[in-house]
């Protein structure tokens, strides 16, 4: 296990490497720049701002420069500055010298910030709201789907993917407003928009106040946000759960005399997990990098927004950071669902 | 019947929880608080006067940096700002210097996590705003290292502020601004033009913490980060207590503010801006979270259907202008009576009426009424390009025949923006030109950035949209940096041959803008505009002008407000009644 882990790290370097090249050949082949505006800057206003940025050295020169800022460690003397094309996301005293590591540059947009500025502020809130919003998925799909698959062609089954139907095709963008007018605007439970947490998070992550002020700004959005995916989750728990009872080795927990519950529980369930968490590491690395609708309509501080406005502002170092980020947690979140395979079926092996 | 009345019981006891915890979560009630929304989602890219572009930046500085002089935000009238009166000379190069004399009695304030406090330098006195303040705030605007989008507007009216902002030289005392004593500074201008009074005290003319963003003895230099909370100094009627990236930011009172006649104290002590999109800022302001807010289009016909709704409902002029341009070296449209048809032959005011709802006015010609020196409706009514079926269906038709083609064989292509919005626009244009001339116009759209490469090079397709808002309210902002050879808006090449946009010189035009500028008879300056609106729009009709803006919004019966013409509203001067 030990040595198919650090292949598969080997691998997943490799991925990312890929990703980044892509993403920076196409964002730069596009047509238009970061400082395209309706009323025109000045030539000589952009030449400053594409030196400023080094976006006047060779693609080639600008990927490695922005590679090596990102993955090698610096080791100095100097103390950090305020400028902006000095912000490192790990930055440690460490008595004369300074360990500075992963400078993912500045934003072209907000003048004052950085990525790492938004990985700060906007990520913790992204990844609190796709956190919940996973947990309900998994909390309503879950149930659906065995209830579903164990009363099969019975009421409950029935009702069971109609809810489900129901939560695929009515997205967080019809969910979502259809939420705030009836329990923000008319019934007032809940406020409308924002979000109940702000900077500096917990850890980096974690909000501070785990109270009713907290959560009630995040049921709404984690709803709209989960249901989709919990319906995803109940059509695929009951399909793999009732190809599952019908397996030999089912058959022979029974034949053992095994309650019922036993079987199921022990058993079937457990195996019929596979598909399930097979769609939960993508769907973990897509909910905690946060959505645009559902942070747009609920008016929520996340990182959503900065995949969209990153390329429609052609703010390069943004684009690679918000995909970067995404590409890394996908991977990573493979790895972590390939290594609990392991555990819920001893058939499966790596070495 | 048992778990229904289960379920009633507990939605009435939990409203009961969540309702009380809103009484107390609120604010005390001695300080009058604001909610206001942003223009929209997303961040506020900055508050820098000296970098700021947009609008919701603009606000904010216009409520936390006066300047020199002040235009009013209804009438666009000048006032008096921090300089209580000024001196125009006219030295004998022909350049006009203006020579301002400040306030004394204004102090830099910072927000202290608890109160507003007045800043002390290293000596420990109070920090007044001077007139080296300002020559610091211009230095740091033109200053071709911080890139200002707005350099330009110094640039083209400060004697030697072009030649600095293009890094010629690196000598700030080669530009037209003298620092005569604390409280006197003289501005020199290329020019006598009606505008140099105005553009000084534009938001891209204001002091600057310059302690703060270099650092001095006493002051850690914070750099570009200045802006950020903690380190932001400012003076105006407001400061900025709070900045959540994304979220909101919190504008506090000012208690060290003079207020004048012009520029008031702040009578609301909180102003709270959301970021948020217009649609769930709407729905705060049902929820009545949102004291003020823009109506969604989609919302407009339910607003004004609605009974309380329509009586806070407020349509107010906005001074933007939506056109759409020529290429007028491009196929077809290169001979002007196709570019008047098209333009004649739309129903601006049915566009409206169907597709905008928002009571914008159809526009007769591009810089729009309410700019010094624009025409109005009043003083103009016949002017520029009005819809015509019939005469442009004459026009075309003579055109047609010259060339021997079929008007539905004419090749024309409509590039604008991918928008919901602009789709609607362009598709009920291109039905009125099919139905009034018999003409298909294909519509594209591109992408914002790629569409602005597009309409500022060779490949400029034959119409195009833009829409265009003021900086400045003068008919020079319109006309001069749209249409005028090397406007700022106006693509030229090197050799100054125009090389995107209309592709469109006229001499007269080009006298007209010259003489304008510096015409200090206004009625004689209204009709050098109008008869260029005449060139502009209908003679040579280089574009489309269509609708001239309007801001619907909603406010709350308890707020005092007024209704900027600009769109940056100046909080200092609402109030809130009782709530």
């Amino acid at each position: 296990m030990g040595r198919y882990i650090i292949r598969r790290l080997i691998y997943i370097f490799v991925v990312v490497i890929f990703v980044s090249l892509i993403t920076f050949g196409l964002m730069h082949a596009v047509p238009g720049g970061p400082f395209s505006r309706e009323k025109a800057l000045p030539k000589e206003t952009i030449a400053i701002l594409n030196a400023r940025y080094h976006l006047d050295d060779p693609l080639w020169k600008q990927y490695t420069h922005y590679v090596y800022e990102v993955l090698v460690p610096h080791i100095t003397t100097t103390p950090p500055t305020t400028s902006l094309m000095d912000d490192y996301l790990i930055s440690v005293n460490l008595g004369p010298t300074w360990f500075r590591w992963m400078n993912f540059g500045p934003s072209y947009r907000s003048r004052s910030r950085t990525v790492n500025d938004i990985f700060r502020d906007n990520l913790p809130v992204s990844a609190q709201l796709g956190t919940m919003a996973l947990v309900i998925a998994i909390l309503i799909g879950m149930p659906l789907g065995i209830m579903a698959a164990l009363k099969q062609n019975t009421i409950f089954d029935y009702l069971g993917m109609a809810i489900s139907i129901f939560g695929v095709s009515v997205p967080a963008i019809v969910l979502g407003p259809i939420l705030v007018w009836l329990f923000g605007v008319a019934l007032q439970w809940f406020p409308v928009t924002g979000w109940g947490a702000k900077p500096p998070y917990l850890l980096g992550l974690l909000p501070t106040n785990f109270g009713w002020d907290y959560f009630k700004y995040a049921i709404m959005p984690s709803v709209a946000l989960g249901l989709g995916s919990s319906a995803v989750i109940a059509r695929l728990t009951r399909a793999s759960l009732l190809q599952t009872v019908r397996e030999d080795y089912i058959r022979t927990a029974r034949a053992k005399g095994l309650t019922e519950r036993m079987v199921i529980l022990g058993h079937a369930l457990k195996n019929s997990l596979i598909p399930v968490v097979t769609i939960l590491g993508p769907l973990f690395a897509a909910l905690v990098t946060g959505t645009f609708v559902t942070e747009t309509i609920f008016g929520i501080p996340g990182m959503g927004r900065y995949f969209i406005t990153s390329i429609t502002n052609r703010d390069y170092p943004v684009i690679m950071g918000t995909i970067l980020l995404y590409a890394v947690l996908l991977v990573f979140a493979n790895l972590a669902v390939d290594i609990v395979y392991a555990y819920l079926d001893p058939r499966i092996r790596y070495d | 019947m048992r778990k229904f009345y289960v379920i009633a019981g507990l939605s009435i006891i939990l409203s009961l929880v969540f309702s009380g915890c809103d009484a107390l979560g609120g604010q005390p009630a001695e300080l009058k608080t604001l909610h206001v929304n942003s223009g929209g989602a997303g961040d506020i890219p900055t508050i820098d006067p000296a970098i700021a572009e947009d609008v919701t930046a603009i606000t904010v500085i216009e409520s936390t940096f006066i300047g020199l002089t002040q235009i009013n935000e209804v009438t666009s009238l000048l006032e008096p700002g921090m300089a209580t009166e000024w001196d125009e000379v006219i030295n004998a190069d022909g350049t006009q210097t203006i020579t301002f004399h400040l306030r004394d009695d204004v102090p830099w304030v910072q927000w202290n996590d608890t109160k507003v406090e007045i800043v002390k330098d290293c000596a420990g006195k109070d920090r007044m705003v001077t007139a080296d303040d300002f020559a610091y705030g211009i230095y740091r605007n033109l200053l071709p290292a911080n890139a200002s989008p707005y350099g330009y507007l110094l640039s083209f009216v400060l004697k030697g502020a072009a030649e600095f902002n293009d890094g010629d030289t690196e000598d700030f005392s080669t530009v037209g601004v003298e620092v005569i004593d604390d409280t006197t500074i003289a501005l020199t201008f290329l020019e006598p033009a009606a505008y140099n009074a105005q553009i000084s005290g534009l938001w891209v003319a204001r002091p600057q913490p310059k302690w703060v963003i270099d650092g001095d003895d006493c002051t850690e230099a914070q750099g570009e980060k200045w802006t950020e909370p903690g380190s932001f100094q400012s003076y105006g009627p407001y400061t900025m207590s709070e900045w959540l990236h994304d979220s909101s930011m919190t504008l506090v009172k000012n208690p060290f503010w003079p207020g004048t006649d012009s520029v008031p104290q702040a009578k609301i002590d909180i102003v709270e801006i959301a970021m948020l999109d217009p649609v769930p800022a709407f729905a705060e302001y049902e929820a009545g979270n949102i004291d003020a807010a823009a109506v969604p289009l989609a919302d407009i016909d339910r607003v004004k259907a609605d009974p309380e709704l329509s009586k806070e409902l407020v349509i107010a002029p906005n001074l933007c202008t939506y056109f759409y341009g020529f290429n007028t070296t491009a196929p077809v449209v290169e001979d002007v009576r196709v570019r008047r048809a098209l333009s004649m032959a739309i129903d601006r005011q049915g566009l409206i009426d169907n597709v905008l709802k928002g009571e914008q006015e159809p526009a007769q010609w591009f810089a729009r009424p309410g700019l010094a020196g624009a025409p109005t409706m009043d003083t103009h009514p016949d002017l520029g390009v009005k819809s015509d079926p019939e005469a442009a269906k004459a026009l075309l038709d003579e055109y047609l025949e010259e060339t021997g083609q079929k008007a539905e064989d004419l090749d024309l292509t409509l590039v604008f923006n991918t928008s919901a919005d602009h789709q609607k626009i362009a598709e009920a244009l291109q039905q009125m030109w099919a139905d009034n001339l018999g003409v298909n116009v294909k519509l594209v759209n591109q992408e914002w950035a790629v569409f602005l490469e597009t309409i500022k090079g060779a490949a400029t397709p034959q119409i195009w949209r833009l829409g265009w808002c003021l900086d400045y309210p003068d008919a020079n902002n319109f006309l001069r940096e749209v249409c005028a050879a090397n406007g700022s808006s106006n693509p030229y090449d090197e050799a100054g041959n125009p090389a995107g946009g209309f592709f469109w010189n006229n001499d007269e035009f080009e006298d007209l803008m010259k003489q304008a500028a510096i015409e200090t008879d206004p009625d004689k300056r209204l009709e050098m505009y109008a008869r260029a609106e005449e060139i502009l729009v209908y003679e040579d009709a280089v574009m489309i002008p269509i609708y001239w803006y309007t801001r619907v919004t909603v406010t709350k019966p308890y707020i005092i407000r007024t209704f900027s013409v600009g769109g940056h509203e100046l909080y200092y001067k609402w109030d809130i009644t009782s709530e």
